[in-house]
């Protein structure tokens, strides 16, 4: 069936699934490292609301903490990230790119072409699937912990028809619409909406039942890891795929495919419609075009909106209240709690607002966030141009190669600077609403602080983009650097012997001084800026010398 | 100003690994020159204008564009040139509008007066997006682009592919005018018609190697033909094989087929001297064929 269509769409996207799911088995690794030190008799007292957020089951134990809230939270997150990425971009993104009608082209009809796609995601994630499974039984082993007992097949069974369910649905919008950021949004903002439904809505009285209008509640609702599979929910979960795939069959071969045109967005409607068109033309036309920096910006500014909007209400404004929801017994708790788990989320005692928001935000959504929009940023700069054969054209123009890479990393302070402050807005905002009292000039230390981190690493994929000119290069050059800094700051600390070379991680600069309980520390602010601007150079220096790429 | 060539490129030289893109590349383009060049997919024209362009830098050798050098005075020359490259690619998301106000705004000063008449006499649409433009009309929004600033060198990259044969003239027209005023226009192409229209010098260049720099008028006379002539009567082979620089006729009946290099003039009144002619089809040999005549062995000597 379509074996090339199917091989392809495994080659575009196996690389990103098998950097997925190596750096979770290398959490699970360093998680269970952890956990295996730790007092048992905690996890009796742990209070619900934040086990449900992680995903832990209740009769927690060492092996069940670590797979729990690496599997079942980041473990399915990225998953369905993955299936979300592949559903959306199957049938979209070939019409973007205009490749749709070659390929169409061939003897195949639409339907073939989208089960082809749709089964090499089934297959992707079948062996991302497995390969969590097995990982765990490799780490336990390698660890000496005990996981026999714990239904590690149920819940990697549960991962897997999860992440299908949501790819599938993106597909099936993908199919309808032909719109991938469409696709993507809207899959990617049920999957948040459900999360914390699932996670929430049990704590409010006589509300609990409708946490199953959620799809997330028939991933984890049955608690898998401990009580197997439930056949009923999975199979919740497979007519939602049936629909999907029918859904998407029909979508696609009903419509006329897009040419490699560019959609029509609110801005355009707005610029033809005589009563708005004389501001939005200046807004959306010359304003947008005055600049290299302010093009740049326009040109991410669905990414930034989503992500700044996360960061606000979903990392911001919910985790305030999200607090008070937790028992008091946590505040005897966390005394047990031994420093080296609390570092591998970032740190932070829970049983003060700061320590919880530290935990839930500031420790690894925060970078991510950061790093998501600096590094897109970032990378595209240079070899996004150069990519899409504009560089040519934009540098005919009297402007030096070195004004370009300073005003692209202009836009890429701005977009930084961005999303740090929507941060800023949303935990000072969810302080205020949930009466936590933090300092607000602390949460902006450290929000200041996040946004010179993910400078650094969106600093470095510049440096990528301008030395190379391939822009998966510079995204998978700068991940790969940062997980590596990441597990360094994380680690290292916790051997006395080899704790002084955390500091040769930029991690170390963001959260070792505490910035939410002490406020801004300005010489690590220093030495963050100064990467930063130390890698701006060097891509300045890096692309002035090079040949620019003849793509195409 | 006259005296002194507006692009000069010296022993302009390019390898990439292995592989020899362009090798000892020798230009001397005056003023109010038009300037082809000519040759097949592949044979370096793109990696020349790259070059002259400073997107790429040469291995051995150096270019200049009026008088100053390509690398050291990039900026400085781009202030001074209009560029199209070949297998243009614009940003999709915005107008035609919005392109040209982008780079407008990155070298300043653009009369827009003239990009509106530029824009009637290609009869281009600028309020829709570039990437809703079909490839005819987005190539008319990269000429804008490079004739919007009125500047004095144009470098031209298969500028007219994509456009229908209306708009091509429309172009021809424009680029003679240009000249006309005194600017020059460097001009690529893998056609021969299209250089034999417009420019004054051709260069030719194939393998990376300049292999003849001719006048038109003298490349004209090169031109191998196919000619097809149709009698109202049978006609002699022996008769046109006889005739200089005829070869491979064939003969059907009233009609006469074969391969020509020379003077039209010449063989058609040598030919109605003679026959009944009724009706003439001539096809332009391609330019492989041309090669292999003329060039063959200067390409090994050059």
């Amino acid at each position: 069936m379509l074996a090339n269509i199917f091989t392809k769409t495994i080659r575009d996207r196996w690389l990103g699934v098998a950097i997925a799911t190596g750096s979770l088995a290398l959490l699970l690794l360093f998680a269970m490292s952890m956990y295996r030190n730790l007092d048992l008799g905690i996890y009796a007292n742990m209070p619900e609301a934040f086990r449900a957020i992680l995903g832990v089951p209740a009769e927690a134990d060492v092996g069940s903490l670590a797979i729990g809230v690496l599997f079942s939270s980041y473990g399915a997150w990225v998953l369905v990230g993955l299936m979300i990425a592949a559903g959306s971009a199957s049938i979209a993104s070939e019409e973007r790119k205009g490749t749709i009608g070659l390929l169409l082209g061939n003897p195949k009809s639409r339907t073939n072409v989208l089960v082809s796609k749709a089964a090499s995601m089934v297959l992707l994630t079948g062996l991302a699937a497995a390969f969590l499974w097995g990982s765990t039984y490799l780490v336990s082993g390698v660890l000496d912990v005990e996981i026999t007992g714990m239904a590690v097949g149920a819940l990697s069974l549960h991962m897997f028809v999860n992440a299908l369910f949501y790819g599938f649905l993106a597909m099936a919008i993908g199919a309808w619409t032909g719109n991938r950021g469409t696709a993507a949004g809207a899959t990617a903002g049920l999957m948040f909406v459900s999360i914390f439904a699932v996670g929430l809505l049990p704590f409010i009285e006589g509300w609990e039942n409708v946490t199953k209008a959620f799809p997330w509640y028939y991933f984890n609702g049955s608690e898998p890891l401990i009580n197997g599979i439930n056949w009923g929910h999975i199979g919740v979960l497979f007519t939602g795929i049936a629909l999907f795939v029918i859904a998407a069959v029909i979508g696609v071969n009903r419509r006329d495919l897009r040419g490699q045109n560019v959609g029509i967005t609110l801005l355009d409607r707005l610029r033809s419609n005589p009563m708005t068109q004389r501001v939005v033309n200046r807004l959306a036309g010359s304003v947008r075009v005055s600049r290299i920096w302010i093009k740049t910006l326009s040109e991410h500014q669905a990414l930034l909106i989503i992500t700044g909007f996360v960061m606000f209400l979903v990392m911001g404004v919910m985790i305030g209240p999200m607090f008070n929801m937790m028992p008091a017994e946590l505040m005897d708790m966390t005394a047990d709690f031994p420093e080296a788990l609390l570092a591998a989320f970032g740190g932070g005692d829970v049983s003060t607002p700061e320590g919880w928001y530290q935990l839930e935000t500031f420790g690894l959504m925060a970078p991510i966030a950061l790093m998501v929009v600096t590094i897109a940023v970032g990378a595209r700069a240079l070899a996004g141009e150069e990519e899409r054969r504009t560089m040519g054209l934009l540098l005919a123009n009297p402007i030096k190669r070195s004004k370009v890479v300073i005003e692209k990393a202009w836009a890429m302070v701005i977009c930084a600077i961005t999303v740090g402050f929507a941060t800023f807005a949303g935990v000072a905002a969810g302080s205020l609403l949930g009466g936590l009292g933090m300092d607000i000039g602390n949460i902006a230390g450290t929000c200041l602080l996040v946004t010179l981190l993910g400078l650094v690493f969106g600093a470095l994929a510049l440096a990528l983009s301008a030395a190379m000119g391939r822009g998966k290069v510079a995204v998978f050059g700068s991940i790969g650097t940062a997980t590596v800094f990441y597990l360094a700051a994380s680690l290292l600390p916790l051997s006395e012997s080899v704790a002084g070379y955390a500091k040769w991680s930029p991690y170390y600069y963001y959260l070792s001084s505490d910035p939410l309980l002490t406020g801004m520390d300005w010489g690590h602010g220093a030495i963050l800026a100064g990467l930063t601007l130390g890698l701006v150079v060097l891509s300045v220096v890096l692309f002035q010398r090079r040949d620019l790429r003849q793509v195409g | 100003m006259n005296d002194q060539p507006v692009i000069y490129t010296e022993g302009l030289t390019k390898h990439y690994g292995d592989v020899r893109a362009m090798v000892d590349l020798n230009l001397d383009i005056r003023a109010g020159e038009i300037f082809g060049f000519l040759g097949p997919n592949g044979a370096g024209k793109t990696t020349a204008i790259r070059t002259m362009l400073d997107e790429i830098r040469p291995t051995i050798g150096r270019a200049s564009i009026l008088g100053m050098d390509t690398h050291d005075k990039a900026v400085e020359i781009r202030r001074h040139i209009g560029y199209m490259p070949g297998d243009l690619a614009m940003y999709p998301n915005l107008t035609g509008k919005d392109t040209l106000t982008y780079f407008a705004n990155l070298r300043g000063g653009v009369d827009w007066s003239y990009v509106d008449r530029l824009a009637k006499r290609l009869d281009a649409d600028l309020s829709k997006k570039v990437g809703d433009l079909s490839s005819g009309n987005r190539q008319k929004v990269g000429l804008i682009q490079a004739f919007m600033n009125r500047p004095e060198v144009f470098i031209m990259d298969e500028p007219s592919s994509g456009l229908d044969p209306l708009i091509q003239r429309e172009f021809q027209m424009m680029i003679r005018e240009v000249a006309n005023e005194g600017h020059t226009v460097f001009l690529s192409s893998h056609t021969l018609s299209e250089v034999q229209r417009v420019a004054d010098r051709v260069g030719i260049i194939r393998h990376g190697k300049l292999v003849a720099v001719e006048i038109v008028s003298e490349l004209r006379s090169k031109a191998i033909r196919r000619i097809e002539l149709d009698f109202s009567g049978p006609v002699e082979a022996a008769v046109f094989k006889a005739f200089p620089g005829v070869r491979e006729v064939s003969v059907e009946d009233h009609r006469v087929v074969f391969s020509y290099d020379g003077k039209m003039e010449v063989l058609l009144r040598a030919v109605m001297d003679r026959y009944d002619l009724l009706d003439i089809r001539t096809q332009e040999a391609d330019l492989e064929e041309i090669f292999l005549t003329y060039y063959h062995d200067e390409e090994v000597t050059v």
